[in-house]
């Protein structure tokens, strides 16, 4: 779902710790009580200017493209997945939210965790710097690369690419 | 008050006990779980109370909303009367089978906070007559435990001016149970606001209303939310009568259910009877089950559906007591959650 769906009545604080301990659980982790959770929600919003008043409206009720983009990277970097798939994260966003939401998902890289980051555009790459490149073309990777090769399309397209692969 | 109680005994005897092909009692078939002796002989109800600010009274004359508050004026052999000056609170709890009749008067400019609960099993019946003087406001809390047998509440509510009656309830379902609901709203700037959720699993919740704006800039709002799992029937009937020449009337009813069985059942009746010209109606219903988008937002972060599903039925039910007091709204809160 590239557009979070909106859940009156349910607050954004009250998802997020439901949503954690769930993980947590579900990877044999002790659940955290609720002043933990609030303390640890406290932190990494601040990181992504994600207000307390936003914790406390319903789950992207009313919420901006731009704060619907920065809860979904504080949910990344509070259930800590082992493999997160950023369809298009860059869409909509105005240049100093995408910083915002790139820098949020730096501080996640590891090497115990995987990205894969879906983008039309070259831009979304000068902040989020990639390991990889892959070029999808009907449901087929016809071209890898590194971060070098982002550039490359940038100046040629991709016509070229597709035409070699056929 | 004898006259008035042997025309009301002769009166019910008439019409015997209401049953589904009597519009009203269509979706609650009371003479299929009562006979007519179990009324007219039934013992008196049991209650505690715990009272602050209030005043003994007599029983008054008895007005009443529908057939089982006749029936309660009639037959039932208990009651009290409370009037309030300035500002009271009262708890009751109903807690055997058997009738009573419950007069309240909130004189012009007075509070009372009346919070009431019902439980025991068997066939119980409470009739209550309530009047709200100029500028006077009645915050009624009702809080009905689930249980085994019949369970009816009539409420027949005269507002004057300025005046404000809340009821706020949370229902729990009996084999049948009905909370049937009569206010008139007889001075300008006059307002009732009803808030209620009922949870029924395997249980029958029936909330009857008729708002009746006597006179203009008159304001009435409803909002009800049910659940129904296993074999439950969730009943509204919201009628509204905006009288001739009561114009600037703002009336506005929502009932919305959840489904969570193919066996349950809900049936929602708005009826609108508009005899002014400048008035503003607005009324809904929805019937369905938790939304599809919603429940895989959750499911998609992790959360397990049983719990994705709490969630969402909390949220929905929530709604419902937005506008509530904090201390109230958790009292009613937590009878949602033990039910849960």
């Amino acid at each position: 779902m590239q557009y979070p769906v909106e859940i009156p009545g349910v607050t954004t604080l009250m998802f997020l710790k439901t949503a954690l301990n769930a993980q947590r659980r579900a990877r044999g982790e002790k659940e955290l009580d609720a002043m933990s959770v609030l303390k640890l929600v406290r932190a990494r919003a601040a990181q992504l200017k994600v207000s307390e008043e936003m914790l406390k409206r319903a789950l992207n009720v009313g919420f901006s493209g731009g704060e619907k983009k920065r809860l979904e990277i504080l949910q990344m970097s509070l259930f800590e997945p082992s493999l997160a798939v950023l369809d298009e994260t860059d869409s909509g966003l105005d240049i100093d939210a995408l910083r915002l939401v790139a820098d949020g998902v730096n501080a996640l890289r590891s090497p115990k965790r995987a990205m894969l980051v879906i983008t039309h555009y070259q831009r979304l790459l000068d902040y989020i710097v990639p390991d990889k490149i892959h070029v999808l073309s009907a449901g087929r990777i016809i071209k890898e690369g590194g971060k070098e090769l982002a550039h490359e399309l940038e100046a040629k397209g991709y016509e070229q690419i597709v035409k070699d692969a056929a | 008050m004898n006259a008035v109680r042997t025309k009301a005994a002769e009166n019910f005897r008439a019409h015997g006990v209401p049953h589904r092909r009597v519009e009203a009692w269509k979706y609650s078939d009371l003479k299929s779980v009562v006979d007519i002796d179990q009324i007219t002989s039934s013992d008196a109800a049991k209650w505690t109370i715990d009272a602050e600010g209030v005043e003994v009274t007599d029983l008054g004359d008895g007005g009443f909303a529908g057939a089982m508050g006749e029936a309660s004026l009639a037959f039932s052999k208990a009651g009290f009367g409370l009037r309030v000056a300035k500002a009271g609170t009262v708890r009751v709890n109903f807690f055997s089978p058997g009738q009573a009749r419950v007069r309240i008067i909130v004189e012009p400019g007075a509070t009372l906070d009346y919070v009431e609960t019902a439980g025991g099993s068997g066939f119980q019946n409470i009739g209550m007559d309530v009047s709200l003087g100029e500028d006077a406001v009645l915050t009624h809390v009702r809080v009905a435990g689930k249980s085994n047998g019949v369970r009816v509440e009539d409420v027949n509510v005269a507002v004057a001016k300025r005046g404000t009656y809340r009821l706020h309830a949370a229902h729990f379902g009996s084999d049948l149970s009905r909370l049937e609901l009569k206010v008139s709203l007889n001075g300008e700037g006059a307002s009732v606001h009803l808030a209620g959720v009922s949870v029924l699993d395997n249980a029958h919740a029936d909330v009857t209303t008729h708002i009746i704006h006597a006179k203009g800039d008159t304001q009435s709002t409803q909002l009800l939310k049910h659940v129904a799992g296993g074999k439950a029937r969730a009943v509204y009937q919201g009628k509204i009568t905006v009288a001739e020449g009561a114009n600037g009337s703002d009336s506005r009813q929502t009932a919305k259910a959840l489904l969570f069985d193919e066996r349950a059942e809900a049936d929602l009746k708005p009826e609108l009877e508009i005899f002014a010209d400048d008035v503003k109606c607005a009324h809904g219903a929805a019937v369905g089950d938790l939304d599809a988008d919603s429940l895989f937002y959750l499911r998609a972060r992790g959360i397990p559906e049983d719990e994705a599903r709490g969630l969402l039925i909390r949220a929905f039910l929530h709604e419902a007591f937005d506008g509530v007091r904090d201390d109230l709204r958790e009292l009613l809160w937590t009878s949602v959650e033990e039910a849960l």
